[in-house]
This record gives C-alpha cells, structure tokens and sequence, in this order.
C-alpha cells in the first residue's frame, strides 16, 4: 500500500530484484494479507513464491539457509516428532554423505552429532532459540520491578502499622464488645483490598495514560487492551492484587487485631507499640535499595562515557559504508568524485565483521589469529593509526602477494616487535610465507562487549572484488552529502534498478551503544520511582515517630534544648538506619554492577566515587526528609503536649 | 525577680473574646514560696505558664530578673530555661526512653557542663533524694512519688533560681505528696531557690509563705503565711 498509495494493488505488477545487477523479474500481486498488530517472528512486506532456488550469479556457490514451517492437523506431541525427524534426517545425510564420499562415522566422531529438531511456533517467538532469549533479556527488568513493588508493599505496611495506633481505639471497644479476632483481621484485610483494587484501577488509567510514552522512549511496541494475551494480564493482575493484599494487609491487620483492650483503652498503648524493630528492618531494606541503584547509576554512567569518549582506533566521522561488494570499475568512478578520498573495502568494519580464524605458524609456534580481508585502501579509508611499520601501499608490488598488517592484540600475542619477520601458513602439504609490515593500533567492528581479536589484515590478490558487502567511502569535504548524491547518481547508471543502501559509522556507532543507552534510560526511570517511593516511606515514618515522641520533644524543650538540638534528636535515630542501609547495599552494588561490567570487554575499573556520592546524596535527601517533619514537631509548643488529660 | 503589669489573656473565637486572665499585676521576690490557687478554669496553670514563658500574654508587661521578657526571641528563652528555671510536671513527664540517670542527665547535657562536674552533680542529687539505687531504672518501673522525685532533682540540677511546679502532687498519695512539699519547703528554705507552685489544696499551699487566689481570670487575694 505504501507502494502504490492505494488499497486497490490486486493484478498490479512489480519488479522484483533479488540482487545487484539482476535483471528482475515482473511479479504480480493476488493478494493482501492484514498486518498483525502484535510484533511478529516472520514479518515480511511480501512474499513470492518462484519455485526455484535462487542463485547470485556473482556468488554461485552460496548456500541458502532458510526455516522450515510445517502446520500439524492436530496437536501432536514435538518430542515424539522430534525422534521421527532425526531418524529421518540422520539416514538422509547418511546417504548424502555416501555420494560426497565421506564417513559417515568419521565426520561425526569427536562428540558432534546430527541434529534437527521441531520448536512449536509459540516457543520460538516468544522465547527464540539460537540467540539471547528474551526471558534472559527480561530478568533484569522483572527483577527491578519485583523490588519497586516490594517497595510499595513495604511502605504500607509502615504507614498501616504506624497508622495502627489512631485506631487502636476502635480496637478496644470492638474487642469490649465482643468481636472475635479473626472478625477484626478479615475487617482490615478487607480495608487493604480495597485500597489495593483501588491502586489497580489508577494504575490502569495510568497505564493508558503512560504507555504510549513509554513505548517511544524505550522504542518498544507494548500495548494493554489490544494484547493478544489479555486475558493471560488479567489473570496476572488479579493474581497480584491478591498478592499484595495479603503482603500488605495482612500483617498491620494482625498487629491491630491483637491490641490488647485493657491497655488501649486504659490510653498507654503507644508504650505498648510493637513493630518498631521491624519497621526499622524495612526502612533499612528500601534504602538498600535505592542506594544499590543510585550507585548502579553512577557506574553506568562513568562506564558510558568511557565507550562514549573511547578511541575506536578509526576516524567515524565522515565515513559511509555502501551495502555493496567492491567492484574495480565502480570504485574508479567514484573515487573520482571530489571529494572522495578512499574507496575500499574489508571483510570487517563496525556493523558488518566477518572473522575468518587461520592458524599461522610463528617461529615454530601455531598461533591462531582471525584474518581479515582488506583492499589497498582500506586501513587508510579507516584511519587507523600505525605503530610499527607501515601499512599497506600501491608503492609495494608485493602487498598484492605475501605481506601482511598485524593489529596490536596479535602483535601481544606473537611478538612485541614483529616488522620484518615472517611466519608460514600451512595449506595442504605446501607452506606460504608471509612478512609482516606493520602493526596497527587495535579498532574496535563490534559492540564494546567483545574484545578486539587479534587480527592480521590480507591485502586480496584479486585487488579487493571479494565478496565482503562493505563499501568504504572516506570523504575529505566537509559537505558529504553532495559527493554522497554523485555516488548514487553513478550507481543508478549502473544498476538502473537496484536501491544504494548506506549507513555512516557515525550511525553505525550509535546502533552499537543502543541497547545499552536503553539499559540505562530504563534503571534511571526505575531508580527515580525507587527513591522516590523510599523517600516517601521515610516521610511518613517521620511523621509518625516525631508525632509519637511529641511528649519527649516537649519535656526536652522546657529543659533548654534548642530546635537545631531536637531536629539532630530526631535525624539521629534515621540517619544510624540509612547509614546502615549504606554499608549493606554496598557490597550488593558492588557484586551486581560488576557482574553487569563483565559484559564489556572494554570497561573501567570499579570506581569508589559512585559509592560516596550515592552514601552522601541518601544521607542529604534523608535529613532533609526527616528534617521537614522534625522542625514541624520542635516549634510546636510545648504547652500542649504537656497538658495533663 | 519578677515583675508583672496588667497581664492579659484571651482567646478570641468567632469574634468574641475569652478572658482568661484580665489585669492581673504582681511581683514575686527572690526567695518567695508562691502558691497559686483557685477553682478549675481560673487561670492558674495559664499564668504559671506566661511566668514559664511557655505562652505568651496578649497584653501586659513582664520583667523577669529586671528584664524585659514580654516578647523573648527563642534563643533568649532557651538561656533563660537552661540556666534558670526548672519545671515540675503533674504527670512528672519523664523520658520513658532514658534511665533515671539519663533523665537527670539531659538538662546538664544541654547546658554543656563538662563530664566531671556532670557526674559528680548527678550523683549529688540521687544522694539527696535517695534514689541511687533505681539510676538504672526506667521511670515506669518507679512509683509515682518516686518519679516525682526524678522529676525535680531533674528540675534542680541545672541549678535554677526559680521552680516553677504544676499541680506537682496532684497524681500522688498523701504520704508521699507530704514528702514532696516538705521538700519544696526545704529547698526554698536552705537554699533559696524561688518556688512558684500551682495548687487545688489548701493544705499544700501552707507550706509556702504566700498565697495568690485566682478566681475568673482576675486576683482576689494575695495572702502572706507562716
């Protein structure tokens, strides 16, 4: 639809080209399928069907991969399917083999087995196979959630149990009239429920409310009423309204219910308040939490600046890669465009790297290294920098042949000083002698979580018409744009009917640190509401211990301590919480930020200065939380809360 | 020591006022042992508290040791209460937290007297009541005539001139209410310290040597004893 502006496309004709310079094939279209409004694990924008294998006549003897989906005619169980399949397959590759000549017996003897098995359609999207799965992905995410509501449960408990005393009253007369306990805790389980269902319907509200924020921050597709699993929601709902009511109600509803009416009645029964301890427990166990992210935080964000500022070993700027194969008459063309400086092409650059391992023989030593393919050009498109050496030049006629540039890593790893020197390559019974020219700084072609390997670079002997899908293109102008539409004008001369697709390095650059930028937009969302939520619950403890101790503040004052005197009386008591709080969250930081710095090979050593700011900025937030409250309860006058009743 | 001038007190509700003290003018030597009495709803904790300090009168002059404290700044009042009045409490109004030692303890703290002296004032005290062997006692473990006694060797030993006392006997038995005014005698006799104490019962109030009978707000009578 996109393609012709309209919905009536049935009987229309496109042109179809499966590669560069395929001649194309007119196909017409019979039908339209609606599109899902879920995320799909097949998506496609149309579908042929020529019933022939297709084969780039560049590269005949690629191999196609491609999945195989079979409908069942009823539910059938996959494990037994499975064993069919791999009887079946086993014999077919035995017969297979026979014709290519290979044993059977031989091929599969050190411990590798044939495989094939059946996934049902459900399994693999939601949780695909041959990658991270999505639950892998997830945990973190479920994980952090699972503490925020912990959170949220925790601070109701506090407050209800604080709140306890205020009812306490009503308690004791129940309990003088004849209420049975158990009528009392169902009375306050029933209260906590409501309140719980009433925080459901907000946070649906919410939810329709936020969603379409979130989705474009975090650049995912999630939707609520229009889920295909909404039942499945709002089971999970359900479930967890039950939940929470039972976490959060059940044990300030204990607690009051076991008020004994004597004493309530009596009025002492603030003495006789229990929970402080486990309140106390609670506090502690938030703050845990918040200052474990607020370090969390800090260390991500000195790691990001780290990759953000790191010395990739080549210059992105200015730089583009054309989703083509380098071919000798187009690169001449178009590196007499102004402003190109190189055309070339390597077999590894950020976005696209293709390893290939070899084992080198070094002074008697195997040593195995990952081969890179390059044009001339290459490593000076790239702007790599040189540390022994030289790299690559038309001026040698035998950089065609037998010499190679070595990346720093396999520099480590063979020799300090290797220029000059040789090593052989074992093909058959014949041995290849290369020399080494040069080594060059280490440049980094993937994300920041793999280690730059160490890496020889080959200057092709077909002078750079490998199959490598990389066109390098450094500009020397600023204005890259304008040589940018010269290059497509030649390409379309060329290849009339086949699209340029280009990507900048710059670009390039920011796909690789996206997922983390995501990571870390998502903790600093959560850490916020963690806080926050723990702030909240500081607050409201506040309130209710300064409320609790207003007879002391009041005796206090009348023996001549000052408003500054009460307020550090009061902060005293949170401060020795959160300052506990600090020293157990900090192992727990450590260990988990750690384990989330493994992930990079490239990373900073734990820093200390997240760990104090995170201890100063809880200690500031908190007094200034339980300060509020405390100054409210030191100016008040004594008098009152000295009366006699 | 104290000079007061046509203290007022009311509180004004929906535009009427309601007196609470009217014109009331006297003044109170040092060394003086004052009764305030009169029926509930008089006024007499109301003007013990402006002579505390702890309300303020909303009209009228007050001159405490020759100073003018009808309106005092916070930090002023606080000097005055750390170094020279004590208060006594019906309810006694312990810390319930802190030990007898500890109760005790908190004025000098507040005060910053050094750790010696502190120590040696506090012991002191407990000698003089009595009560060393419940210094390690929480005040709910006391009796009421018992944590009356913390209560004023608390009010003592920041070593006030004046002690200003609410109904100090109101929640005790008359053994030990007995026990406690003689003691107010004796403090006010040997080492002078100015005593004003609010008071339901004649019996109490004998043991002073004078008498301010409070009725609706205004003095009626103004008696000498002894």
């Amino acid at each position: 639809m996109k393609l012709f502006g309209t919905d009536r496309v049935l009987g229309k004709v496109i042109k179809v080209l499966m590669w560069r310079n395929d001649t194309g094939q007119d196909l017409t279209v019979t039908g339209v399928v609606a599109d899902p409004p879920t995320p799909q694990s097949v998506s496609f924008n149309a579908m042929m069907r020529t019933g022939e294998q297709d084969k780039d006549p560049d590269h005949p003897s690629n191999s196609h991969y491609c999945q195989v989906y079979a409908r069942m005619q009823q539910t059938i169980d996959t494990a037994a399917l499975n064993k069919t399949l791999l009887s079946v397959y086993t014999d077919f590759k035995k017969a297979s083999f026979v014709k290519r000549e290979i044993n059977f017996n031989d091929f599969y003897k050190d411990g590798k087995t044939p495989g094939l098995k059946t996934l049902s359609l459900k399994d693999v999207h939601g949780n695909p196979s041959f990658q991270i799965s999505w639950l892998e992905k997830l945990k973190p995410i479920i994980g952090i959630t699972a503490f925020l509501l912990l959170i949220s449960v925790i601070n109701f408990v506090n407050l209800a149990t604080a709140q306890s005393v205020q009812r306490a009253k009503e308690v004791g007369v129940k309990k003088v009239l004849g209420s049975y306990k158990k009528q009392l805790v169902v009375q306050f389980l029933l209260e906590s429920a409501l309140q719980s269902i009433i925080a459901l319907f907000i946070s649906i509200i919410l939810i329709e409310l936020v969603l379409p924020a979130f989705n474009h921050q975090f650049n995912v597709e999630l939707s609520f009423w229009h889920n295909e699993q909404f039942s499945g929601i709002l089971l999970q709902l359900l479930a967890l309204f039950v939940l929470v009511t039972l976490l959060a109600g059940f044990y300030p509803a204990w607690i009051l219910s076991n008020y004994n009416p004597v004493s309530v009645l009596k009025g002492n029964y603030e003495k006789g308040l229990k929970g402080v301890a486990l309140r106390n427990i609670l506090v502690i166990f938030q703050f845990v939490i918040s200052v474990t992210f607020i370090i969390a935080i800090g260390v991500m964000h000195k790691q990001t600046e780290f990759i953000n500022n790191k010395d990739l070993g080549f210059e992105r700027g200015n730089l583009i890669n054309i989703k083509s194969n380098y071919e000798k008459s187009f690169a001449d063309k178009i590196s007499r465009i102004p402003g190109v400086e190189y055309v070339a092409t390597t077999t590894q650059v950020m976005g696209n790297a293709f390893n290939v391992p070899e084992e080198v023989t070094y002074k008697g030593n195997k040593v195995a290294l990952n081969t890179v393919t390059v044009s001339m050009d290459a490593l000076k498109a790239l702007g790599v920098k040189v540390l022994q050496g030289r790299i690559f030049s038309k001026e040698y006629k035998q950089d065609t042949v037998n010499t190679v540039v070595l990346n720093e890593a396999a520099a480590k790893l063979i020799d300090k000083n290797p220029v000059g020197k040789n090593y052989q390559v074992k093909d058959g019974p014949k041995n290849h002698t290369f020399q080494i020219v040069g080594v060059i700084k280490d440049y980094h072609n993937e994300g920041f979580d793999k280690a730059v390997l160490p890496t020889l670079y080959k200057v092709t002997h077909l002078g750079g018409s490998s199959n490598t899908n990389n066109l390098l293109i450094r500009f020397n102008t600023e204005n890259s744009s304008e040589a940018i539409k010269k290059i497509e004008a030649e390409w379309k001369t060329l290849y009339p009917d086949y699209p340029m697709e280009y990507i900048t390095m710059n670009s390039e650059f920011q796909h690789v640190l996206e997922d983390n930028a995501r990571f870390i937009n998502m903790i600093i969302l959560f850490s916020v509401v963690s806080v926050s939520l723990s702030l909240l619950g500081l607050f409201a403890l506040s309130t209710f211990v300064a409320r609790r101790r207003t007879k002391e503040i009041a005796v206090r004052k009348v023996l001549g301590a000052s408003n500054v005197q009460i307020v550090n009386l009061l902060n005293k008591s949170f401060l020795i919480l959160v300052v506990l709080a600090n020293l157990i969250s900090w192992p727990i930081a450590y260990i988990l930020v750690n384990k989330w710095l493994q992930g990079f090979a490239y990373r900073i050593d734990m820093p200390v200065f997240p760990f104090i700011t995170a201890t100063v900025i809880s200690i500031i937030i908190a007094v200034l939380t339980v300060s509020i409250q405390a100054r409210k309860a030191a100016v008040r006058n004594p008098v009152t809360a000295l009366k006699y009743e | 020591m104290i000079e007061i001038k046509n203290i007022e007190k009311y509180y004004a509700s929906k535009g009427v006022k309601h007196y609470v003290l009217r014109h009331v003018t006297t003044s109170i030597k040092k060394g003086e042992f004052v009764s305030i009495m009169g029926p509930s709803g008089a006024g007499k904790s109301t003007l013990l508290n402006i002579l505390g300090m702890l309300e303020e009168s909303t009209y009228g002059q007050y001159e405490f040791m020759g100073e003018d404290v009808t309106t005092l700044s916070e930090r002023k009042r606080i000097e005055l209460y750390r170094n020279h009045i004590g208060f006594v409490f019906q309810a006694y109004h312990l810390i319930d937290e802190m030990t007898v030692y500890e109760n005790i303890e908190a004025p000098l703290l507040y005060k910053k007297i050094g750790n010696s002296e502190r120590k040696s004032r506090i012991a002191d005290l407990l000698d003089r009541f009595n009560i060393v062997a419940k210094k390690d006692l929480f005040p709910n473990q006391l009796s009421g005539g018992q944590q009356q006694l913390v209560g004023i060797a608390r009010a003592l030993a920041a070593q006030p001139s004046l002690i200003l006392a609410d109904e100090p006997t109101g929640n005790l038995q008359s053994v030990q209410a007995e026990e406690i005014m003689e003691l107010f005698r004796k403090l006010n006799k040997e080492e002078g310290i100015t005593i004003i104490q609010v008071t339901h019962a004649e019996k109490n109030a004998q043991y002073g040597n004078r008498i301010l009978h409070i009725a609706d707000g205004v003095v009626k009578d103004d008696v000498q004893v002894g």
